[in-house]
C-alpha cells in the first residue's frame, strides 16, 4: 500500500497541479473516480492485464467505455498511464488526488462514529466543535456503531479522537493491570 | 504482606476515582506488513523518531524510519501475534525506563522489566533510553580512581571516574573475567555498577549473577540482560537502558560504573535490525551510522560539575561530582583490531585494555598487553602511591620486551642485560593475579614496591606468587595499620616508604614463603 503511494503520487501531483491551473478541480475528481471504478471492474481488469492484449488495444478498448464521460485531458493522461503500464495506480492515484484537493480547499473528512443517532442540534454542537478543533472545515460523514455502547469516535486522517464508553472501558482496563 | 478483599476493593475503587475520564486523541495507523519484527505501518504521519507505538496486545515497538508513507517499525519483544491490518497508537512517549535506587541488585531485561523472579520493581521514576549527552560546560575532568583491584590494570592501565576504558580481546581471554573483578571491587566503595549483557548465553549471565551473589557484588549491582534469545530490537537497546539507569546515579552526584559486555554483539544486532529496515549497507554491511551507535553511547559515560548536579537535583544534592564510568568490551576475531567496530570503538574510548589469547595460554592472567594497552586520562586520576610505585613495572616490562627475545642466551648476556630480564620476568610473574580476588591499594603497593626495590630478584620466577601471597597476610597481621593509611589516604611520603622498607626486610627473614 504504501510502495503504491510512492509510485502514484507523481501522477496524482501532476493531474492536481493541471486541474488547479485549469481550475477543473471538480471535474478531475469525478473522471478519476470514474476512471478508478472501471479499473475496478474485474473483466476489465482481466483484459487490460493480459500481456497478449496490446498497449494501442487497452488504450482504444479504455477510452471507448469512457466515451462521452471524459474529456481530452483525461484521455491524455489515461494513455499515459497505459503507456507506462500503471493503470493499476488509478484508485491509489485518486485517493491522493481526493487528499491533494480537500487540503487545497481546506477542508477535512472526517468519519463520526456514535452509539446512537444524533438529533439536529447535536450534530451541529459536534461539528462546529471539531472545525475549531481541527481547524479546519469539515465533512462528517456519520455512522451508527451498537459497539461503541456510548459517546463519540472521531477519525480525521490519522487523527483519532476516542470520546467512546468503549475506549473508556479499554483503557480503565489497561490503568487496573 | 496480606491484603483482605475489602482492602482491594478500596483500593480498586481509588483507582477507578482517580481515573481521567477525558477523551484521548491520538494518531492511528495500520499495519501493512510484517516480517521478521519489523512491522511497516502506513498512516502515523505524526510518530516521532524513536517514538513508542502501541500494538495490540500491550505489545510496543519503537518507530525508527520514518518515511513518506508509512513508518518502520521494530517491534520489542514478540510479534508473532501481530497480522496486517491491525491498527497501531502513537503513545507520544519516547521509549523510557524504569531507573531508581530500587533497580539495584535486580536482574532485568531491556526494558527494565524485572526477569530474577524477585517481584516488581519499586520505582516511580522512568527516563527515556536514548539522551543526550553532557555539554562541555557541565563537564569536569577526570581526577578520581576506579580502582579495578587488579595489579596490573591499576599500576599500569589506570581508570578514572568518568572515563570510558575499552576491554578488547578475542574469545576466551578473560574479557568478562575483568569486568567481574572490577564489580566486585566496588563494593563498600559507594560506587553502583550496571552490567549489560548482549547477546550473551543466559548460562553465561546466570554464571555472573550467581558469582556476584556469592562475592556480596549484587547489593550495588543492576544486571540489563538481552540475551542471544531474545530479538535483535533489545539486544540493540540494551546498553542504552543501561546507560540511563547509570545516568541516574550520575546526575544525583553519585558515581557510577557500566560495563557493555559487549558492543561487538550490539553492531551485529543493529545491523540485522538495519538491513531488515532496509537501510543501505556499508563496510562489512554495518549500516552508516554505526561509528554514531557506539560515539552517542560512550559520550553519556562522563563526569559532570557539582553545578550541573545541583541543577538537575533542583538544589538538593550541592557540592558533589558525579560520574559515570564506561567499560564497554569488545570481542575481535583472530586478533584483529583493524575491523569496523574495534576501530571505531578504539577510537571512541580514552583507551584500551588489550588482552591476548597466546598470553592467557602461557598462563599470564590476567592477560593484559601491556605494550598496546594505554589509558589516555587515567593517570590524572591515579592513586599517587600506585602512581608512584607502578611507573617502575611499566618501565621494567617495557625494557624486558625489548629484551626477551635474547632470554635464551643468559649465560653469554652482559649483567645488565641479565639483570633486566630476570627483572623482567619477575614482574611479568607479579602481574598474575588470581580472578575473584581483588587487591587494595596498600597490597598492591606492597607488592609493587617489593618489585621496585629489588626484593624479588633473589626470588626463584616461580616463588613470586607465594612470596607476594606470604607477604600481604604478613602485612595484614603485623602492620595493619600502615595498610589501613595507605588505603585510607593513597599517599606516598618517606616515611611510608621507610615503614614499607622495614617491614619486608622483617619479613625476609622469615623465610615463610
Amino acid at each position: 500500500m504504501s510502495e503504491l503511494a510512492t509510485l502514484a503520487r507523481p501522477y496524482a501531483v501532476a493531474a492536481f497541479k493541471w486541474a488547479k491551473q485549469n481550475d477543473a478541480m471538480m471535474k478531475w475528481s469525478q473522471s478519476l473516480k470514474f476512471m478508478a471504478a472501471i479499473m475496478g471492474d474485474n473483466e476489465i481488469s482481466i483484459v487490460v492485464n493480459n500481456p497478449k492484449v496490446g498497449k494501442q488495444k487497452v488504450s482504444e478498448l479504455l477510452l471507448d467505455i469512457c466515451n462521452g464521460q471524459i474529456d481530452e485531458d483525461d484521455a491524455s493522461f489515461l494513455k499515459v498511464l497505459v503507456q507506462n503500464g500503471r493503470l493499476d495506480l488509478l484508485s491509489t492515484i485518486a485517493i491522493l488526488f481526493e487528499g491533494y484537493k480537500a487540503e487545497y480547499e481546506g477542508y477535512v473528512d472526517v468519519q463520526v462514529s456514535t452509539a446512537y443517532e444524533f438529533s439536529e442540534e447535536a450534530y451541529n454542537r459536534l461539528s462546529e466543535k471539531l472545525q475549531k478543533s481541527l481547524g479546519k472545515k469539515i465533512n462528517m460523514n456519520v455512522a451508527v456503531d451498537k459497539s461503541l455502547i456510548g459517546g463519540v469516535l472521531v477519525r480525521a486522517g490519522d487523527r483519532v479522537i476516542d470520546g467512546s464508553i468503549r475506549g473508556q472501558l479499554q483503557h480503565m482496563q489497561k490503568a487496573l493491570q | 504482606m496480606q491484603l483482605n478483599p475489602s482492602e482491594i476493593s478500596d483500593l480498586i475503587k481509588k483507582k477507578i476515582e482517580n481515573f481521567d475520564l477525558s477523551s484521548e486523541s491520538h494518531t492511528e495507523g495500520t499495519v501493512v506488513s510484517v516480517s521478521d519484527g519489523i512491522v511497516r505501518v502506513h498512516g502515523l504521519s505524526g510518530a516521532m523518531q524513536g517514538e513508542m507505538l502501541e500494538f495490540p496486545g500491550n505489545t510496543f515497538g519503537m518507530a525508527l524510519n520514518l518515511e513518506r508513507d508509512s513508518v518502520g517499525v521494530v517491534i520489542l519483544g514478540s510479534y508473532q501475534h501481530i497480522s496486517e491490518g491491525d491498527t497501531v497508537k502513537c503513545t507520544g512517549r519516547i521509549l523510557e525506563v524504569p531507573v531508581g535506587e530500587a533497580l539495584l541488585g535486580r536482574v532485568v531485561d531491556a526494558l527494565g522489566n524485572p526477569i530474577d523472579g524477585k517481584g516488581a520493581i519499586d520505582t516511580n521514576e522512568t527516563s527515556p533510553i536514548e539522551k543526550i549527552a553532557p555539554g562541555v560546560i557541565a563537564r569536569q575532568s577526570v581526577d578520581q580512581p576506579v580502582q579495578l583491584g587488579l595489579k596490573s590494570i591499576d599500576a599500569m592501565i589506570p581508570v578514572g571516574r568518568g572515563q570510558r576504558e575499552l576491554i578488547i580481546g578475542d574469545r576466551q581471554t578473560g574479557k568478562t573475567a575483568i569486568a567481574v573483578d572490577a564489580i566486585i571491587n566496588q563494593k563498600g566503595t559507594g560506587i553502583k555498577c550496571i552490567y549489560v549483557a548482549i547477546g550473551q548465553k543466559r548460562s553465561s549471565i546466570a554464571n555472573v549473577v550467581r558469582k556476584l551473589e556469592e562475592h556480596g557484588a549484587m547489593e550495588h549491582t543492576i544486571i540489563v540482560a538481552a540475551s542471544a534469545s531474545e530479538s535483535a530490537a533489545m539486544q540493540f537497546i540494551a546498553p542504552y537502558t543501561g546507560c540511563s539507569m547509570g545516568e541516574f546515579f550520575r546526575d544525583r552526584g553519585e558515581d557510577a560504573l557500566i560495563i557493555y559486555d559487549d558492543l561487538t554483539k550490539q553492531a551485529w544486532a543493529y545491523r540485522q535490525v538495519s538491513l531488515l529496515l532496509r537501510r543501505p549497507p556499508g563496510r562489512e554491511a554495518y549500516p552508516g551510522d554505526v561509528f554514531y551507535l557506539h560515539s552517542r553511547l560512550l559520550e553519556r559515560a562522563s563526569r559532570i560539575n557539582a553545578e550541573e548536579v545541583e541543577k538537575l537535583t533542583g538544589g538538593r544534592v550541592k557540592g558533589k561530582t558525579g560520574s559515570l564510568t564506561a567499560l564497554p568490551i569488545i570481542e575481535t576475531q583472530g586478533g584483529d583490531v583493524s575491523a569496523f567496530v574495534p576501530t571505531n570503538v578504539i577510537s571512541i574510548t580514552d583507551g584500551q585494555i588489550f588482552l591476548e589469547s597466546n598470553l592467557f595460554n602461557s598462563g599470564i592472567r590476567p592477560a593484559v598487553n601491556a605494550g598496546l594497552s594505554v589509558s589516555r586520562v587515567g593517570g590524572a586520576a591515579q592513586t599517587k602511591i600506585i602512581k608512584k610505585l607502578g611507573g617502575g613495572t611499566r618501565l621494567d616490562l617495557a625494557q624486558y620486551r625489548e629484551l626477551a627475545a635474547f632470554a635464551q642466551f643468559a649465560s653469554d648476556l652482559d649483567e645488565s642485560t641479565r639483570k633486566q630480564i630476570e627483572r623482567g620476568q619477575r614482574v611479568t610473574e607479579l602481574m598474575k593475579q588470581n580472578q575473584y580476588s581483588p587487591m587494595s591499594v596498600a597490597q598492591m603497593a606492597i607488592s609493587l614496591f617489593a618489585a621496585n626495590e629489588g626484593f624479588l630478584d633473589s626470588l626463584e620466577t616461580s616463588k613470586v606468587l607465594d612470596f607476594e601471597a606470604a607477604l600481604h597476610s604478613y602485612m595484614k597481621s603485623e602492620h595493619s595499620g600502615l595498610m589501613d593509611t595507605i588505603n585510607a589516604t593513597g599517599d606516598f611520603s618517606n616515611e611510608i616508604k621507610q615503614s614499607m622498607q622495614d617491614a619486608i626486610e622483617t619479613f625476609i627473614k622469615t623465610h615463610s614463603w
